[in-house]
């Protein structure tokens, strides 16, 4: 790891970086610079051949997703950033809006003349106020320096940003429900498809590209997609990739490794777990993702690896849990998030998501009976691929690998009638 | 036209198609409860989940269109039926399951569908339901409550407001298990089409303030059969029990009222409870009151009326509510007194507008046939009276006899004025189903039917030809107004005598070329458009 130089988190701290000044002296916008010297398509070709995987969560093909925007239509084309990080546990996206805003500017124009958008929405999530901030600053500067406007860096074609503050729901971070919201109607998802690459923003074909995505662009534009391709675990599974690690860590935050790392290994970079308590579960995507044992803490975090694991990579949002955890409150605490979050227009999602926050209500309080693990089986099978969007779906991972992973410890709650783990609060007067 | 495989039967379809009409054509039912092919395609209620080969999971039939051949479903499959268990639980794990209680009983998508695709048991513990406190019985309007805890968030009656009738009075809010329907602040379900989201409501949740705990469905009959409250001529079933109407519903005909009425004509049939009955004919007494008196010495009396009137003029002034068959009768026997005077009186009212695929349908005339009462025959001859020369002006003062029917002909045959003017005729003969102040000064007053208890046809405001059933046989003492026209003209020419509604049909059908060709039975169920002469 040691001979790992940061690419993505190269400028964090660096605080002269937030000015466009700062930032082209670490040598920003020269991405920019070589793709306007392209063909948009030799851009496009160039994203594809990096192999770079949407950094969203879904892991889609960034360069095969834009390669779906139909080229002949006389409709305007949006490129749509998701900045609305609203998975709990992650916050990579935050830390690259305050630390390198000019990093995601400069993203964003390369996707946009990739595409051949003139228009980019920077979705913020309504909390993020101080990041919304800093982004505007940011694109003030690059408006008057030219690299956004009328001609991009004097030589492109126009390029218009615009940062979007959203009103705070988890479901608008899903690409269709962000898009209504966008249009100032209910944050809902919509049927797909259409999918926004044919029918997306204001019904004109529409690229949604994650935060770190499109941070990645730069550097891939910069040094070529070779390089990319030479980081990370195989060919499916390129680039540089953050982590966001928090639990029960000694010194939790934001990660940059070669995508592939293990638990074991990013622990290691980040001073072990806390106090040097023992690991018993992880959450390696979020809170969508299933929880993994201790015993699975070598597992390459990459897509493919997780996904075999039965897990997922996820927005790489890693939660670590010691063995103090009471898992069952843990993933109680997930479904009632999911429960509170889900849109309610559709069946499974709306009914499943209180189910199953209920039943674990009951089995953590210690009034569950013998079939109710099984019920929650039953209840995520339903919700499973049912729904109209991936909410459902992500509700079910960690209940799902709850019952089926550490189903003796649900097996405890109900037979004991109580928590069969000692409260113990996270700080205690002999530390502190 | 594309073709698709659904459980083993092919169809073709038009491209673009979904696969829940697609499947209905060959008769496979595929459940639903969002889905409405009158309002936008949403998806929400996850019923309609079916198998298509090469996906990588189920698909909602709704959404999924028919593009190009080669897609096969299956509808008949394991996990299908589990899906659809599925989403029955979940819908009810919630629901208050009061159908005992619930005004929805019996016609309940709900219960409908728990029945076909649902499970006998709950997993679910009863103390943990959610539940809208408060929200039991919130109306949204004047015309329709709502029960929220009977909801299922179908949001059928959201885009209803949105996308049919265009008020948008209704919306979706919260979100997740708390999701609910309700007006907008400051605005009310008001509008002419209100009550149309209860019919579209799958369940119990939305009730109209008419008909809620009026009757359980169970105990009512219905027939096809037309609104009376203007000339749009909406296709409804009645829905009586024992000859009492309780209700219009409306039926589907896209070339007129598509799957809607208005809230003014569901309340028509009121009119039927409100209005005394004349259920026994009367001649009049000897201080002008009304008579009760036998159907033959009634007869005799009105002949007697004709004889006395020899060579005076006669008139025959009729209302767009009676049929076309009796209409034609009634011109014929008007051919018999060889009278010009014949006419069929007009009342415009509000105008009325439903939509359909083709633009929507209006009409502002307050009786339903006035065209078709036209079309055969009922307009004035060389110098006969019109309508108005009778009404407003003097012409009954000069008649020796006057033939009104149907007496029940909007706000002016309870107008004292109107009645005076028409009263000035030497002798009046009034057919009707109601007392009305015009028939209760009648010489003779002869009760007839209600259109729910007669059969025949209307010809609405976009001149469409519309046939419709009899809902119940009328009360005693009262006589089907064909039957008596007949028997009138039958007198006269003995040709008539014993005919019933087909047969006047067909003899209009050989006299006017609009209808040339056509037989009575052989009315499509969606009505003959006259003008251009195709088929609905």
């Amino acid at each position: 790891m040691s001979a790992w130089e940061p690419v993505l988190s190269r400028n964090f701290g660096r605080t002269e970086a937030r000015t466009l000044e700062g930032y082209r002296r670490g040598g920003g916008y020269e991405g920019l610079q070589r793709a306007l010297g392209m063909e948009p398509e030799e851009v496009i070709e160039e994203v594809k051949t990096s192999g770079l995987r949407g950094r969203g969560g879904a892991g889609f093909p960034a360069g095969l997703k834009w390669s779906f925007i139909p080229k002949a239509t006389d409709k305007r084309k949006f490129l749509v950033c998701n900045a609305d990080e609203s998975e709990p546990g992650t916050f990579k996206d935050r830390f690259l809006m305050e630390n390198d805003p000019h990093q995601l500017i400069e993203g964003c124009a390369i996707c946009c003349y990739a595409v051949g958008a003139s228009t980019c929405y920077i979705y913020i999530r309504g909390e993020y106020g101080e990041p919304a901030n800093i982004l505007e600053q940011a694109i003030r500067e690059a408006y008057e320096a030219g690299v956004l406007g009328e001609r991009s860096l004097g030589k492109g074609p126009r390029i218009d940003i615009f940062v979007h503050r959203g009103a705070g729901a988890y479901i608008c971070g899903e690409e269709t429900g962000m898009l209504e919201s966008l249009e100032g109607k209910r944050g809902q998802p919509r049927v797909k498809p259409p999918f926004p690459a044919v029918v997306g923003a204001f019904a004109a074909p529409t690229v949604i590209n994650n935060v770190e995505t499109l941070c990645n662009l730069p550097h891939i534009l910069a040094r070529g997609a070779a390089w990319f391709r030479g980081i990370g675990t195989d060919e499916r599974n390129t680039g540089p990739k953050l982590y966001c690690l928090s639990g029960h860590v000694a010194r939790p935050g934001v990660y940059e490794h070669p995508i592939g790392v293990s638990l074991e290994q990013l622990l290691d970079g980040a001073g072990g777990m806390f106090r040097g308590r023992q690991l018993k579960a992880y959450i390696p995507g979020g809170a969508s993702a299933a929880l993994l044992r201790a015993d699975e803490a070598r597992i390459p975090m990459d897509f493919d690896n997780l996904a075999k694991a039965g897990s997922m990579l996820g927005s790489a949002a890693v939660i670590v849990m010691d063995e103090s955890t009471c898992l069952v409150r843990a993933v109680r605490r997930l479904a009632h998030f999911f429960e509170h979050e889900s849109c309610g227009q559709c069946t499974p999602c709306r009914e499943g998501t209180h189910w199953s926050a209920m039943i674990l209500d009951r089995i953590e309080a210690g009034r569950g009976s013998a079939g109710d693990a099984d019920l929650l089986v039953r209840v995520t099978r339903n919700m499973s691929g049912t729904a109209l969007c991936a909410l459902a779906d992500a509700a079910v991972g960690p209940v799902r690998s709850l019952v089926t992973r550490f189903r003796d410890e649900v097996d405890a709650h109900v037979a004991g009638g109580a928590c069969p783990l000692p409260y113990r609060p996270l700080f205690t007067a002999e530390a502190s | 036209m594309p073709k698709v495989v659904i459980d083993g039967r092919t169809v073709e379809v038009e491209a673009g198609t979904n696969l829940i009409d697609a499947g209905q054509r060959v008769g496979v039912q595929i459940p639903h409860y969002c889905y409405h092919p009158r309002l936008s395609v949403v998806g929400q209620c996850r019923m309609c989940l079916v198998k298509i080969e090469g996906a990588p999971k189920l698909q909602t039939a709704c959404t999924t269109q028919v593009m190009k051949d080669g897609m096969v479903v299956k509808v008949d499959d394991e996990e299908v039926k589990a899906a659809q268990e599925g989403m029955m639980e979940f819908l009810l794990i919630n629901h208050p399951l009061d159908c005992p209680i619930c005004d929805q009983a019996g016609e309940c998508g709900l219960q409908d569908y728990s029945f076909k695709h649902g499970q006998a048991f709950s997993r679910f513990e009863y103390a943990e339901k959610r539940i809208y406190p408060g929200r039991e019985r919130i109306p949204l309007g004047p015309s329709v409550v709502l029960n929220m805890n009977r909801c299922i968030q179908c949001t059928r009656c959201v885009r209803f407001t949105e996308e049919v009738s265009g008020g948008g009075e209704l919306g979706f809010f919260q979100r997740g298990a708390r999701a609910e329907i309700g007006v907008f602040p400051g605005k009310e379900l008001a509008g002419p089409l209100a009550t149309c989201v209860v019919d579209i409501c799958p369940v119990g949740a939305l009730t109209s303030r008419e008909f809620r705990f009026a009757e359980r469905v169970w105990y009512l009959d219905r027939k096809p059969s037309l609104c009376t409250g203007c000339d749009v001529g909406c296709n409804v079933t009645i829905e009586h029990r024992k000859g009492a109407i309780r209700r219009y519903k409306p039926r589907f005909n896209p070339a007129v009222n598509d799957y809607w009425m208005c809230d003014y004509g569901r309340g028509t049939f009121r009119r039927y409870q409100e209005l005394e009955r004349l259920s026994t004919p009367t001649l009049r007494g000897a201080q002008g009151e009304p008579r009760p008196t036998g159907w033959r010495e009634a007869i005799e009396a009105l002949e007697q009326g004709l004889q006395n009137a020899a060579g005076t003029p006669i008139a025959v002034l009729a209302s767009g509510s009676l049929t076309t068959e009796e209409a034609f009768v009634l011109a014929r026997w008007a051919d018999r007194l060889q009278t010009p005077h014949r006419a069929t009186w007009r009342e415009d009212g509000v105008e009325r507008r439903i939509p359909n695929p083709n633009g929507g349908i209006r009409g502002s005339e307050t009786e339903p046939n006035r065209r078709g009462c036209e079309l055969a025959g009922l307009v004035p001859g060389p110098e006969g009276a019109s309508a108005a020369d009778l009404m407003e002006g003097d012409a009954a003062a000069r008649c020796g006899f006057l033939l009104v029917a149907d007496g029940d002909f909007g706000a002016a045959a309870h107008d004292p004025e109107v009645v005076e003017r028409l009263r000035g005729a030497d002798f009046m003969a009034v057919i009707g189903w109601a007392a009305t102040p015009l028939a209760r000064v009648a010489d003779v007053a002869l009760p007839v039917t209600t259109h729910a208890e007669r059969e025949g046809t209307f010809v609405n405001s976009a001149s469409r030809l519309q046939r419709f059933e009899r809902a119940f046989p009328p009360p005693t003492g009262v006589r089907p107004t064909l039957e008596l026209l007949i028997e009138l003209l039958a007198r006269r020419d003995a040709q008539w005598a014993g005919l019933t509604a087909p047969d006047v049909f067909g003899r209009m059908a050989q006299t006017l070329p609009a209808l040339a060709g056509r037989t009575y039975r052989g009315i499509p169920a969606h009505g003959i458009e006259l003008e251009s002469g195709e088929d609905g």
